[in-house]
């Protein structure tokens, strides 16, 4: 027998001291990498997101949209590389968002988009200032939040402790940003006085022209006297309240008016805009605070590659070290995110998984070879697996859920090779045809080749998957790249490490001596009886293929008759949930407060949640769904985030999805009492996007959009399964215009300019400078304004004064200084805040949004259904709209509507996914045709593919769970497994007839021989996938293995001989009859 | 099969314990008893009064001084709801008139809060109203 490479190897390998050397240094590097690759909780995806803040004050959305928003978007969608261009241009400012395609270098791109901006600059029209860029990252997102919170104190003192903290935190080495949510600054405030400001004839621009002089120092040069320099500084810096009230700001009568004697200066906490609470709920732990608290949260970012739960661990020391010195007791720190900890135990849970799984393959491989045999498979796994995690050390992958998962996809899959050759030498060595060694090698022979041949499939198969392109490639190429090298490894493994191992460990039982005979085996018994009647019968054949055809036609119809539905992901079990509520434009801050803690206070009630905390006016902290919504903009006055703590999963029975599916109806009970908008928001489990369901509006005129839009929202809402339905359209917002009479204006010697500035002080207040004081680590500004109580209503603003600049105007020839009621100079206009307008790819867009959960889960079939809803609607123009699904219209003259949102994704995905397969097939049929030099063979081998089907869409009906990206995953990965199989199966058939066996005996012997390598491969496959069951993600991927794994190896064994028998038997017919 | 299913139960509490254990160590742990507080009757319960705002502006709203609650800059007043229980809510104020306050924002027409503030008054008790209030209240 001719040695092929596979001989050759083990040849060297099997009697060589080198080799376990090897495994040992292989599982020490391994355990190394392990521990020294950072963890954390989300992948490294790299989808460079700019955001561009252009202010142009003044300007109405209007202008703003045509002026900067289209100009801008124009030259940013030439720059190489970008995929999306949006904007949205508000009253005063535009935001410009630059999506790169993924993969994209984070910087050159920041560099490219720069280099654009600033070359476009001087088409700007005057008036616009200088934009704004924010690289958003998924470093972004905190991985630690501490909230700090307390029964006695107030947010100003909680701040001060929170912002001494995070001075402190900041000196841990690879610490990233940390940012504190919520409090109240330190301010030291200039209370104007109406009266005394008109009494002493002192205008508000005034003092803050003498705060802002009064306010220096500076060095101004040395002296040389006596050999030594002597510097001289001058001035002096404003410290206290009481400097600040020292300032001298004008003259009446012969004596100064000093600022206290027309505003009283306030040192202490900034006027409230925020209102931040913490609260424990109904699952604290015992004994815990019922109220709810004022708090203040400190979140905590980590570096690019670093390991969030060792950071986070750093955290928490540190701050148990400050308990004593910096925080006082009466402030107590929880613990409300700690995205380490959780990094940590997936970590750990997937560790113990890979365990489970390797013992459940080891029990099932000792059943068939013995103990021994099991050593030797458990055995070469870990080395398999140490190689593979110092490949993603070396790759700088972090150990996330995606790099996890790809692990835990191969567990089943790696042992196959080892199985094979280990199984093979065991055949051999209890044939006892030849000597120990020599048996060991001949047995490696027979199967080494194909079990090379059938790695590549393998690896063929899941390889493709590579080229999935969106959002969803990095969350994809971790596992077909993992899992390549895992499969290289197994086979390296299973030909160098698995000979020498099963040489030493497997043992020729003693004992019975007599040759060994196929046909006298049990397996051969079994696959004659049942392959037989097939093989002789055309008639029987034919009833077995009709069978099998119907299984599969049925199994498949399972899918149009939504007992099987399609989801690109279902939801992950995680600790948390968030409520993000949106109040008309308008309301205030306090209002929105109330609603927020009246949500709060029904979700305490739910047994599921432990602690809540909600923020208003100011954002939460951020997750990865916040990241790209552009979450951290929620900062108006109309708008709350709740943050809802769970108890840990381990400790309920509900999965978080279900309990966030439960709570939804009652939340948007209180936020509709309140005319507000009340959706809970879910960490997605895939890459995050705008909302599931995102309907794009496009059409002539924004009017026309917007009046569609809201029959497509009203479509949405009477759609069941559909909720938390929204849309980006503001409510609208009473806006007072002060229009400046111009004449009386330059008449009375006061410019335009002078008024605003007078009013934007008076009622936004306006910060004059920074006290400069050693000890505090937050500045302090010093800030101008009117006190609460002065700036309630219209009828306040006009005792606001004005100083006649006099004859300095040249447009009078009054004198200076008088004061002139701001009532006298201005008209009030009453309207409506204009609506900011949206850009999609240099589109006009309105979006409706929303959710699904309950009735339907799955976007699709909530889409499919509300089309038709959508095509009845009557638009004005006469025609009627016909949802698309793929690309935007093609014009914009008339009014269309695009799906978008998770929709947009999944379709990526499926599309890419259903090329990666196709591409999968064509390889594995050309590695089969180089193999067997046939081109008939690969077909029937890859009979066992569809027959997959079979198991995998019933599966999935029986265990009630969506048809996802991960059961697509698994069904193309089986495509490998299962033309490994038949590769296997074949080969036995064509050695056994090249040493001149029947056709019939020929197949029957192989599926008697193979059963036993195939089942075992299988059953390790599937077996190895049952830890996944419990996963809600990797669920669809455990039910494609074990149930597609299982049919498809039954129907495998029955099917493909006998079609290779069909195809064969004319062929063969010849032969025989030479050979008789 | 059966054994890795176990196994990974078994491990579901253990890895809850452990979690628990990391987290817990923060709280000041309190022992309160758990049970229902008892109705209390508060004397000086008052609808919030609207009255004519200055010449051609809206009305306001206007409550007691003495209602006030203060924390640090933050300002409240106790609201009584339809279920009879106290709520602590926090307000924006305006200037103060012959005594009242105005409220600018967090308070709506007709609700009824607690006229005097009282520290022993906690959020979430349930309080009797005297037969005036709810007089009054109806009258409106």
């Amino acid at each position: 027998m001719n040695e092929g490479i596979a001989g050759k190897l083990a040849k060297q390998f099997i009697n060589s001291k080198i080799t376990p050397l090897l495994m040992v240094a292989a599982l020490l590097v391994g355990i190394m990498a392990t521990f020294m690759t950072p963890r954390e909780e989300e992948p490294q995806i790299v989808v460079p997101m700019v955001d561009l803040f252009i202010p142009f004050p003044g300007a109405a959305p209007a202008e703003i949209e045509a002026r900067v928003a289209k100009p801008i978007e124009r030259t940013l969608t030439e720059i190489p590389g970008v995929d999306y261009v949006y904007s949205t241009s508000m009253p005063d400012v535009a935001l410009v968002t630059v999506r790169y395609k993924v993969g994209e270098d984070a910087e050159k791109s920041m560099v490219k988009l720069w280099s654009t901006l600033m070359k476009n600059m001087d088409k700007m029209p005057q008036g616009v200032q200088f934009p704004l860029m924010k690289k958003v990252s998924i470093d972004d997102v905190p991985v630690l939040n501490l909230t700090f919170w307390s029964k006695s104190k107030d947010p100003y003192q909680i701040r001060k402790t929170a912002v001494e903290v995070a001075d402190e935190l900041k000196k841990i080495k690879n610490i990233g940003d940390v940012e504190i949510k919520g409090g109240l600054k330190r301010q030291i405030k200039i209370v104007l006085d109406k009266q005394k400001l008109l009494k002493y004839n002192v205008s508000p621009l005034q003092i803050t022209r003498q705060v802002q002089m009064a306010n220096s120092q500076m060095t101004s040069g040395d002296f040389k006297q006596m050999n030594q320099e002597i510097v001289v500084r001058t001035g002096k810096f404003l410290e206290s309240a009481s400097d600040v009230g020292n300032i001298v700001v004008g003259i009446y009568g012969a004596s100064p008016v000093y600022l206290r004697d027309v505003a009283s200066v306030v040192d202490g906490p900034e006027e409230v805009n925020n209102y931040n609470f913490f609260g424990w709920a109904a699952a604290a732990p015992a004994g815990s605070d019922t109220g709810e608290y004022p708090a203040v949260t400190v979140t905590v970012a980590k570096r690019k590659g670093g390991d969030a739960s060792v950071l986070a661990d750093k955290v928490m020391e540190r701050v148990a070290g400050l308990r004593q010195t910096v925080i006082s007791k009466d402030i107590t720190v929880t613990e409300t995110r700690n995205y380490g900890a959780t990094a940590s135990e997936k970590v750990f849970t997937l560790l113990e998984h890979l365990l489970m799984a390797v013992v459940a393959v080891t029990i099932v491989v000792g059943f068939f070879l013995g103990w021994r045999g099991s050593l030797v498979v458990l055995a070469s796994v870990p080395i398999t697996f140490a190689l593979t995690l110092l490949i993603y050390y070396l790759l700088d992958y972090s150990l996330n859920r995606v790099t996890l998962f790809a692990l835990i996809f191969v567990t089943g899959i790696v042992v196959d090779d080892s199985i094979i050759i280990a199984e093979n030498i065991h055949r051999h060595f209890a044939m006892k045809r030849q000597p120990k060694l020599q048996a060991a090698i001949t047995a490696i022979n027979e199967v080494g080749n194909p079990t090379i041949l059938a790695t590549f499939t393998v690896i063929a198969a899941v390889l493709p998957m590579v080229f999935v392109s969106g959002l969803m490639g990095p969350y994809m190429s971790p596992m077909p790249i993992g899992a390549s090298l895992a499969m290289i490894f197994s086979l390296l493994v299973a030909l160098i490490a698995t000979p020498w191992l099963s040489f030493r460990l497997l043992k020729t039982e003693s004992g019975h001596h007599e040759e060994y005979d196929v046909t006298k085996t049990g397996y051969y018994k079994f696959f004659n009886t049942i392959l037989s009647p097939f093989i002789d019968s055309p008639v029987k054949r034919w009833l077995a293929f009709g069978v099998v055809g119907l299984m599969l036609a049925g199994a498949i119809a399972l899918v149009p008759l939504k007992a099987v539905q399609m989801k690109m992901l279902p939801f992950d079990n995680k600790n948390e949930f968030q409520v993000i509520l949106d109040m008309p434009e308008g309301t205030s801050l306090e209002q929105t407060a109330r609603v927020a803690k009246e949500l709060s206070a029904y979700l305490k009630t739910v047994p599921e949640v432990s602690s809540y905390q909600y923020y208003v006016g100011t954002n939460a902290p951020i997750n990865f769904n916040g990241l790209v919504r552009h979450y951290y903009l929620r900062q108006k006055a109309n708008m709350a985030d709740i943050q809802v703590n769970l108890v840990h999963k381990g400790e309920r029975k509900a999965q978080s999805h279900d309990i966030a599916k439960r709570v939804r109806p009652g939340v948007q009970q209180i936020a509709q009492r309140y005319h507000g908008n009340a959706k809970i928001v879910e960490i997605p489990p895939g890459p995050p996007v705008m909302s599931t369901l995102v309907a794009e509006i496009y059409g002539p005129s924004h009017n026309e959009q917007i009046a569609l839009a809201a029959q497509v929202k009203k479509v949405f809402i009477e759609t069941p399964g559909v909720v938390d339905v929204d849309w980006l359209v503001e409510a609208d917002q009473k806006v007072y215009n002060l229009v400046v009479n111009k004449e009386r204006a330059a008449f009375r010697g006061v410019s335009a300019e002078q008024i605003a500035q007078t009013l934007r002080m008076s009622l936004a207040g306006m910060d004059v400078g920074l006290i400069h004081t050693a000890h505090d680590l937050d500045p302090v500004t010093i800030q101008v304004r009117l006190p609460q109580s002065d700036r309630t209503s219209l009828h306040d603003l006009s005792g606001i004064f004005v100083q006649s600049q006099g004859m300095g105007t040249l447009t009078t020839r009054l004198r200076a200084g008088e004061m002139i009621p701001l009532s006298e100079l201005v008209k009030i206009e009453e309207k409506i805040q204009d609506k900011s307008i949206y850009h999609k790819d240099l589109r006009r867009v309105v979006y409706v949004t929303a959710d699904v959960a309950g009735a339907t889960e799955s976007p699709v079939y909530a889409m499919l259904d509300m089309d038709k809803k959508i095509q009845k609607i009557k638009l004005p123009a006469g025609y009627s709209i016909t949802p698309l699904y793929t690309a935007a219209p093609s014009t914009e003259d008339k009014l269309s509507m695009k799906w978008d949102g998770e929709w947009q994704i999944t379709f990526e995905v499926f599309r890419d996914l259903g090329t990666a397969f196709a591409v999968v097939l064509v390889i594995i049929y050309l590695l089969i045709i180089g193999w067997f030099q046939s081109f008939k063979t690969p077909l029937i081998m890859m009979i066992a593919i569809p027959l997959s089907l079979v198991g995998i869409i019933p599966g999935h009906m029986l265990h009630g769970a969506f048809f996802t990206a991960t059961s697509m995953i698994g069904m193309i990965a089986l495509a490998g497994i299962m033309v490994r199989n038949s590769v296997l199966l074949i080969d036995f058939i064509q050695i056994r007839r090249a040493e001149g066996i029947a056709l019939k005996q020929a197949v029957i012997e192989s599926a008697a021989v193979r059963t036993r390598p195939i089942i075992l491969t299988s059953g390790a496959v599937v077996i190895g996938s049952v830890v996944m069951l419990f996963d809600p993600i990797f669920q669809g991927l455990a039910i494609s293995l074990i149930w597609g794994g299982i049919l498809s190896t039954i129907l495998t064994l029955v099917v493909v001989p006998i079609v290779y028998y069909m195809a064969e038997k004319k062929a063969d017919k010849p032969s025989i009859t030479k050979k008789s | 099969m059966g054994i890795p299913i176990k196994k990974k139960l078994l491990f579901l509490p253990a890895a809850g314990l452990l979690f628990l254990a990391g987290c817990g160590n923060n709280e000041v742990q309190q022992i309160k008893s758990a049970k229902p507080e008892l109705p209390v009757a508060v004397e000086n319960i008052v609808p919030v009064r609207t009255a004519e705002g200055a010449a051609g502006e809206a009305e306001i709203l206007l409550v007691p001084k003495s209602a006030i609650v203060r924390k640090g800059e933050l300002t409240g007043i106790l609201v009584v709801g339809a279920d009879d229980r106290l709520s602590l809510r926090w307000i924006r104020t305006g200037r103060l008139m012959h005594g009242e306050v105005v409220v600018l924002g967090g308070l709506d027409k007709g609700e009824i809060v607690v006229g005097t503030y009282n520290p022993k008054l906690n959020e979430g008790v349930t309080v009797i109203k005297s037969p005036r209030v709810t007089k009054e209240v109806q009258k409106k």
